[in-house]
């Protein structure tokens, strides 16, 4: 039972880094919905460093090239002014491609002796995922730069009035995410899969920018909505740790996290719902500031 | 951070961006991507100028690559048009990866259960049944963005995956399982389509659904309400237009369009007659998402997409000789289009604006 565990809460922690950096770059009012590609750039980087340098060289090269594309992205969408479906998408597409060419032929597992610590069978790296969501939160709920980043993704003219350098805080806000999308991903290479297989993400990445959506833009909601997930993900994966028994064919488990993704998507889309939180998403989410 | 005011630019907003400039643009584009690319080709020991000779000269050779060229093209024209209806209300479909997968199911699920059938029925059949597949899984995204207010990117994505297991389910090891590992039976004879001039008959019914829907969006009703909400849905709301709905159809068509192309896929190019192995099915699944860059590319233009669609499935057949022919890198070939498709997206910045030198 316990291995199960820790494997679930290695999933939620892919998902939890991926998930609390498209979340403060939502906060900006900048989407990203190219998340799943900067993951595969990020497992792509960290995969192949691990294999010379380590563990830990690759999670550092894994967020560099994640904020490399995140920061193409800032660039494409914040001051170009393309629209941000576009240019996510755009970043998706070019990183299946890239990551094909380039990681493909590592294809296999990581040679002997690149293993990550662990600590009862659970990598460190699900406590780092926990550190860097209660910094996200409170930075953005206690601090003055929280403040200036919700007032430019709630309302970008406002904020410029008040003295927030609107451009230069989405720069800021969507590198980082960049950054945690390409973590998540070396995460994912290195340390949950420990091999390298034709674009490995299999719609992790997707998942993660739903949660963002599900959380309605709260971290500590957003760290409940991970824990499920991972938990249902890796339930489609290894069910019979669970209930050796279970009737369901292998793809009919492998759809419930996006089953369940719709589902919960409807529940918190109702107008009630919304209201009784007393928030909703970013004004100003996906709108590209046009000074006039 | 760029600062333009630093090199002494400045962007000039354009209202409507013309046709005519959108081919110079997206001819631009293409001339970058070609740059870039050749980067990567002197890399791997290659001359840029013979491996473009290559990819196109291969492309559009009527013995070699011409026929796969057109399929795959008007494949992605499929795709295309999926999108750009849907988009013309400014919904995302980016669910034609699902579409095309419940399209693929209906239309192999009909010749399957009545194999004997006469061919001039049983292939109008499984078009039928690929299309109201493809249909009723647009129409459920549309439902998921009109009626129950879910961001219709995310719900289609979800979709999309469901799709993908949805036909593992039947194929590895499924019902449908063939002799040969992971992929389906084949089709039986009767379902094979026709072929007129190197391609499917389906590559022409996909160019006749480019001039209906051309003709739709610009002069039937229905098309500029569609339209109207797309532009301005408050101005949609005083009029009268009912969002919801109009969503819900925008998307049933797009998907009914997507469906089609799972049977153009599979059972109108010779080289399958089956649903091939996972990796296989979900690649071609992958390139749908072709049908957002090809449709703002064309400005939603049903028509242009025509001729871009099959360009960009010359450069997916053409650069396959990279691999084969060049003996380059696997994977060189994809990288080539997602080069593309990237400077296609950076380049949208160019519909809108223009930088003039500041006096």
């Amino acid at each position: 039972m316990w291995p199960f565990i820790a494997r679930s809460l290695e999933v939620a922690t892919i998902l939890l880094i991926a998930a609390i950096g498209e979340l403060l770059n939502q906060r900006s009012g900048v989407i990203n919905v190219g998340i799943e590609g900067l993951m595969l750039l990020g497992a792509a980087a960290g995969f192949i460093t691990a294999s010379t340098w380590g563990l830990i060289p690759a999670f550092i090269i894994g967020m560099i090239i994640g904020g490399l594309f995140g920061l193409i992205h800032a660039i494409l969408s914040t001051s170009l002014k393309v629209n941000q479906v576009v240019s996510g998408m755009g970043i998706w597409l070019f990183a299946m491609g890239f990551v094909t060419y380039w990681a493909d032929r590592y294809s296999g597992p990581l040679p002997r002796g690149v293993v990550s610590p662990r600590i009862y069978e659970l990598s460190p790296m699900f406590f780092i995922a926990l550190i860097i969501v209660v910094v996200i939160w409170f930075v953005l709920s206690k601090t003055h730069l929280g403040l200036k980043i919700k007032s430019v993704g709630e309302n970008p003219f406002a904020a410029e009035v008040s003295g927030v350098k609107v451009i230069r805080t989405r720069y800021l806000c969507t590198v980082i995410g960049g950054m945690l999308a390409g973590l998540a991903g070396a995460f994912l290479s290195t340390t949950y899969l420990g091999a390298w297989s034709h674009l490995p993400t299999k719609g992790l990445g997707w998942i993660a920018f739903a949660l963002v959506m599900f959380s309605l833009w709260r971290p500590m909601i957003l760290l409940g909505g991970a824990l499920t997930f991972g938990f249902i993900w890796q339930f489609a994966i290894s069910p019979e740790t669970i209930y050796a028994g279970i009737p369901a064919p292998l793809p009919i488990l492998r759809m419930l996290p996006f089953i369940a993704t719709i589902a919960v998507l409807v529940i918190i889309s109702r107008e009630k719902f919304r209201k009784k939180w007393a928030l909703s998403k970013p004004e100003a989410l996906g709108e590209p500031y046009i000074k006039e | 951070m760029i600062s333009l005011e630093a090199l002494k630019l400045k962007l000039e907003r354009i209202p409507v961006v013309s046709g005519g400039q959108a081919v110079r643009i997206s001819l631009l584009s293409l001339v970058f991507s070609f740059i870039i690319f050749s980067i990567f080709l002197s890399i791997e020991g290659a001359n840029p100028i013979d491996a473009y000779t290559n990819i196109f000269s291969f492309a559009f050779d009527s013995k070699l690559g011409l026929p796969t060229t057109l399929h795959r093209g008007l494949f992605l024209l499929f795709s295309t048009l999926a999108f750009i209806i849907p988009y013309s209300a400014r919904l995302w479909n980016v669910g034609m990866e699902g579409q095309f997968y419940l399209g693929t199911i209906g239309a192999f699920a009909v010749a399957y259960s009545l194999p004997t059938l006469h061919p001039a029925l049983l292939i109008p059949l499984m078009l039928l049944s690929g299309a109201l597949f493809g249909a009723g899984y647009g129409a459920l995204a549309g439902y998921l963005r009109g009626k129950l207010n879910v961001n219709e990117v995310v719900g289609c994505l979800m979709l999309n995956n469901i799709a993908f297991w949805l036909v593992y389910l039947l194929t590895v090891g499924g019902p449908w399982a063939g002799i040969a590992e992971s992929t389906s039976r084949p089709l039986p004879p009767n379902a094979h389509a026709p072929i007129i001039f190197y391609t499917p008959f389906t590559s022409y019914l996909a160019v006749g659904i480019a001039i209906v829907l051309y003709i739709f969006l610009s002069k039937s009703v229905l098309g500029y309400k569609i339209r109207v909400l797309g532009n301005s849905p408050t101005a949609a709301q005083h009029v009268g237009i009912n969002a919801p709905r109009t969503y819900i159809l925008v998307m049933t068509i797009g998907g009914a369009i997507a469906g089609l192309s799972g049977y153009h896929m599979w059972a109108g190019d010779p080289a399958f007659l089956m649903i091939p192995r996972p990796e296989a099915y979900k690649a071609i699944g992958d390139l749908t998402y072709w049908g957002l860059i090809i449709g703002l590319v064309c400005l939603l233009n049903p028509v242009a997409a025509i001729p871009t669609s099959v360009f960009i499935g010359s450069i997916m057949v053409g650069s396959t000789v990279l691999v084969r022919r060049l003996r380059l890198p696997f994977g060189l070939d994809v990288l080539f289009l997602g080069l593309v498709s990237i400077t296609f997206a950076a380049f949208q910045f160019f519909y809108m604006y223009r930088i003039r030198r500041m006096k």
